[in-house]
């Protein structure tokens, strides 16, 4: 296989957003006990139902087991040698304007190319900059309060919007839904909250940047959307961290509920750091992303996957309501030691609900890349279908790529389609390509950027430029 | 309840009389069996089978029973020409079988110097090759075993008949359980057909047979293997398949089941060697309370092997089925070719299926695929055909039938596909003289044009 041989040496790995800020934080001691959990709640001024809300998630966390079924291995983090919190010492007395924010934490996200000056952003995105365990800077705030939409750190929100926090925290993911969802509730710092009124078009995509700073923490952060009747938002998710020889934790929640013939649109870039081509450290992304969708709502997440070391992620929807759309376009790549399990659930409970999965999946080095979705068609999901499509690309005898799509269907009246195909980048093509001038490099970023063509077009046209790119940085090295 | 059941079989397993040649092999299954866990629904493998109904019951000893038109006329298959093994209630019936005239063929406790030793050599030995594919109830039929088929194919031989084994079950007085245990050996291009049949007459109440069977398929070596489950509705059948594949041999399959209160069957096929190629198709079309699980392994261990995989199944009433297909290939495996398809209709509100096509690989120059689906019978095609003055009843067996008939029509030997047809038709049709009166056509239409 000389051009395995080729793709090998393409694969490099080349990871631009690896530095750290050298900036000073205000770091909790390591440890994870009820105190924490207060301290956490306290710092963040939060009311007494929000802490209890914290320590009920906590206490049922302690009785849980960390889950194992996930086609990973990894040793397992040690829960109380990780910091619990952690803010740059500049945001401790709030700064009220963008001007007061520590020029070095702009500069970070400048060096990301995320800015968050609103004279020089890309016009029409909203960003929330979320920096280890707090919210750095949201722009354009004003200019969505116009259209009424609430764009802010949750922390925020949880004394502006006490009402819609309330409401709708833990109503999708639950607080003893799954072990990291557990934790995170209980020790949850930062993340956005999103709400859409009634008939509202979201003026511009909103878009929220996390990154991890910090050595030796963890982030976890919290994301509420809530789209009102008729409303739409496209929303869009980025996170990065610096290069570090230990493994950090990230273990995130996302909330979504689009209510009424409502349509919420996510999409997420993960590019955390995947750890070195030896696989020595790398974040582990343990996350739980949730939407319930009511009568004639849609809900479509798009991910593009490149980062982290271990990935256990599965954006899910609930169909709720009748004839409600549920979609989820993936991209997932793996390189060198990288780990990943994701894919999707789809719960059709409302008649003639609808769903589309398409997955696709690359696997480089000695990655392990797995799908695992789960389609379930409930006795009242007369007249519901599914889609699914899950393809897998091997580039390199080490790696390895899996499919485990459970399909259970309670009515004669759903229909559910499942598709799934492994292939390697085939000499065939590449001579193809090659034949006609196009070098063995491009040939294979042409096959594989087209084999992810139909994810990509679903993202907003910036990120799927920048996905595009991503991938190719990626997968350097490792196609010939 | 799990206990119970465990420490009873475990007496149960005390108590038969044991064949010298297999004591070892007893006392590991009773070890390992006493150890197991009894599966739960967390447990993967039996997510979404309930035990149950097997748990409910305390199972004894079946008392011997004598023989009855009925059974006679369950033994046999018409117009295979077949040399046969029948067991009634566990027990060897004489007068049904002939097949130990063969010196290919004999029982555990039958066997001479040569015939033991290849036995202490192989039994066991492909079971122990699959990689978490074993249960406890393998282990539960090391631990029972007392009596089993071995049949060995020379090299180069072929078996000039079909070699049919039935296990039927009959009237007892109490809930029995039946250890069945077929041990298959074919040297270097050896060629056979074996018909591996359960099932029962009118009178037989609630039974659990546990049946492993183990095949070697030597180099160049071919086998037709059916495996059809014809039991009655209170029956409760375990049954697992382990199969090892030699260089350029062919394993091709039909698995059928019917459907009885609890029916599982596994089916593991080792690709040990180059070149080899299975090929299986199955059909499950369990109605009423039943229960239907099939899974399936496949191990592509080395290069250059191909398989291809058929399941369909039918859901009417309350019945429910489970799937799990997984591919598995391993990083030597480059070049191998797999594919996998599961189709379902679902017929009811209340039927259920859960399907699984799972496929785990290591290899990079490997082509895979799987597909399922799950649906109702198509509308437009109903319409058709009653737009052409077919009831709504017949348009529904005719599609139904249609559905599976193509994997029946495929069989190569079409004594089988003439036995099973009826029987499936009669499963849509209910009314047999429907399901009859478009066989009837059918065959009819045949006449016609071969006239």
């Amino acid at each position: 296989m000389s051009s395995n041989a080729e793709i090998e040496r393409r694969i490099g790995n080349d990871y631009q957003a690896g530095f750290v800020t050298n900036i000073e934080s205000d770091t909790l001691a390591p440890g994870l006990d009820e105190d924490v959990v207060r301290f956490i709640s306290a710092k963040k001024g939060e009311p007494e139902w929000l802490t209890e809300w914290r320590l009920k998630a906590f206490r049922a966390w302690q009785e849980m087991v960390e889950p194992d079924w996930a086609h990973v291995t990894y040793p397992k983090p040690d829960f109380q040698a990780l910091s619990y919190y952690s803010a740059p010492k500049s945001m401790a007395d709030k700064p009220k304007s963008l001007d007061e924010v520590d020029p070095e934490l702009l500069a970070t996200y400048e060096k990301l190319g995320i800015p968050l000056h609103e004279q020089m952003a890309l016009a029409g995105v909203a960003v929330d900059a979320v920096f280890d365990s707090v919210s750095v800077a949201t722009t354009f705030r004003e200019k969505l309060a116009e259209a009424g939409v609430i764009f802010m750190p949750i922390s925020e929100a949880v004394h502006e919007h006490p009402e819609l926090v309330k409401k709708y925290l833990g109503s999708v993911v639950p607080q003893r839904d799954n072990f990291y969802a557990a934790l995170n509730s209980a020790v949850f710092s930062d993340g956005s909250f999103v709400y859409i009124p009634k008939g509202v078009r979201c003026p511009m995509e909103l878009s929220t940047y996390f990154r991890i700073n910090e050595a030796k923490t963890g982030q976890f952060e919290r994301t509420l959307i809530v789209a009102d009747e008729g409303s739409h938002v496209s929303y869009l998710e980025g996170c990065t961290a610096p290069m570090r020889d230990e493994n950090q934790l990230h273990a995130a929640v996302v909330e979504l509920v689009a209510m009424d013939n409502a349509e919420i649109k996510y999409s997420t870039v993960q590019n955390w750091y995947p750890g070195d081509k030896e696989g020595k450290g790398g974040i582990y992304n343990f996350v739980t992303k949730r939407a319930v969708a009511h009568t004639n709502a849609k809900v479509s997440w798009t991910q593009v996957e490149t980062g982290s070391a271990v990935t256990w992620k599965y954006p899910s929807c609930i169909l709720k309501g009748d004839n409600s759309v549920g979609e989820f376009y993936s991209v997932a790549l793996t390189n060198n030691f990288q780990q990943a399990d994701t894919g999707t659930k789809m719960v059709h409970l409302g008649k003639n609900t609808r769903s589309t999965i398409i997955s696709k999946g690359i696997s480089a080095g000695k990655s392990q890349n797995a799908y695992r979705g789960l389609v379930r068609m409930n006795p009242n999901a007369e007249g519901a279908r599914n889609y699914t499509q899950c393809d897998s690309l091997l580039i390199g005898d080490q790696c390895g790529a899996h499919t485990f799509p459970y399909i259970e269907s309670k009515h004669p009246s759903a229909v559910v389609e499942h598709e799934a195909t492994t292939s390697t980048v085939s000499d065939d093509q590449l001579f193809l390509c090659r034949q006609r001038g196009i070098d063995t490099e491009k040939a294979v970023s042409m096959i594989v950027n087209g084999f992810c063509k139909e994810v990509f077009k679903e993202l907003p046209m910036e990120f799927a430029v920048e996905a595009g790119k991503l991938l190719e940085v990626s997968l350097e090295g490792s196609v010939g | 309840m799990a206990e119970q059941f465990q420490t009873q079989q475990l007496a149960l397993a005390n108590s038969v009389a044991q064949l010298p040649l297999l004591t070892t092999l007893n006392a590991q299954g009773r070890e390992a069996f006493a150890e197991a866990a009894m599966p739960t629904r967390k447990t993967e493998a039996w997510k979404y089978t309930s035990l149950t109904a097997l748990l409910a019951n305390e199972y004894g000893a079946p008392a011997v029973a004598g023989s009855n038109e009925q059974l006679t006329a369950a033994a046999t298959i018409n117009g295979l020409d077949a040399a046969r093994l029948v067991f009634v209630n566990g027990q060897l019936s004489n007068e049904l079988s002939d097949a130990l005239a063969l010196q290919q063929v004999t029982l555990f406790s039958q066997a001479n110097d040569g015939q033991q030793a290849l036995i202490s050599e192989k039994l066991n030995s492909v079971l122990t090759q699959a990689q978490g594919s074993e249960h406890l109830f393998n282990d539960l039929n090391n631990a029972n075993v007392n009596e089993g088929v071995l049949i060995h194919v020379g090299k180069n031989e072929r078996l000039q008949q079909p070699l049919q084994i039935s296990y039927l079950t009959t009237q007892n007085a109490n809930p029995f359980a039946v250890t069945a245990r077929i041990l298959l050996v074919m040297e270097t291009g050896a060629d056979a057909t074996v018909v591996e049949h359960y099932g029962s007459d009118e009178h037989a109440q609630v039974n659990f047979t546990n049946a492993l069977t183990e095949i070697l398929v030597g180099d160049n070596a071919r086998l037709q293997h059916y495996r059809l489950n014809l039991m009655q509705e209170e029956s409760l059948h375990i049954g697992s398949t382990h199969i090892d594949l030699g260089r350029d041999s062919q394993y091709n399959a039909f698995h059928l089941a019917l459907g009885s209160r609890i029916t599982r069957s596994d089916l593991v096929v080792n690709h040990n060697k180059g070149g080899s190629h299975c090929e299986i198709s199955g059909v499950y079309i369990p109605q009423n309370q039943q229960l239907v699980d099939f899974h399936t392994c496949i191990e592509h261990k080395v290069a250059h092997c191909t398989s291809n995989e058929v399941f369909r199944g039918i859901m009417n009433d309350k019945a429910k089925a489970v799937f799990n297909g997984r591919i598995h290939i391993h990083p030597q495996a480059q070049k191998t070719l797999a594919e996998l398809s599961n189709k379902n209709l679902l017929l009811t509100n209340s039927a259920e299926i859960n399907t699984k096509p799972e496929l785990e690989i290591y290899a990079d120059d490997v082509k895979c695929a799987h597909g399922a689906t799950v649906a109702q019978l198509d509308e437009k095609g109903l319409f058709y055909l009653r737009s052409r003055g077919i009831s709504k009843r017949e348009a529904e067996v005719i599609m139904s039938f249609g559905f599976i008939n193509e994997l029946l029509e495929a069989l190569p030997d079409e004594a089988i596909t003439n036995l099973l047809r009826p029987i499936l038709a009669q499963r849509f049709g209910r009314e047999q003289d429907l399901a009859l009166h478009l066989l009837e056509n059918e065959a009819a239409g045949i006449a016609g044009e071969n006239a």
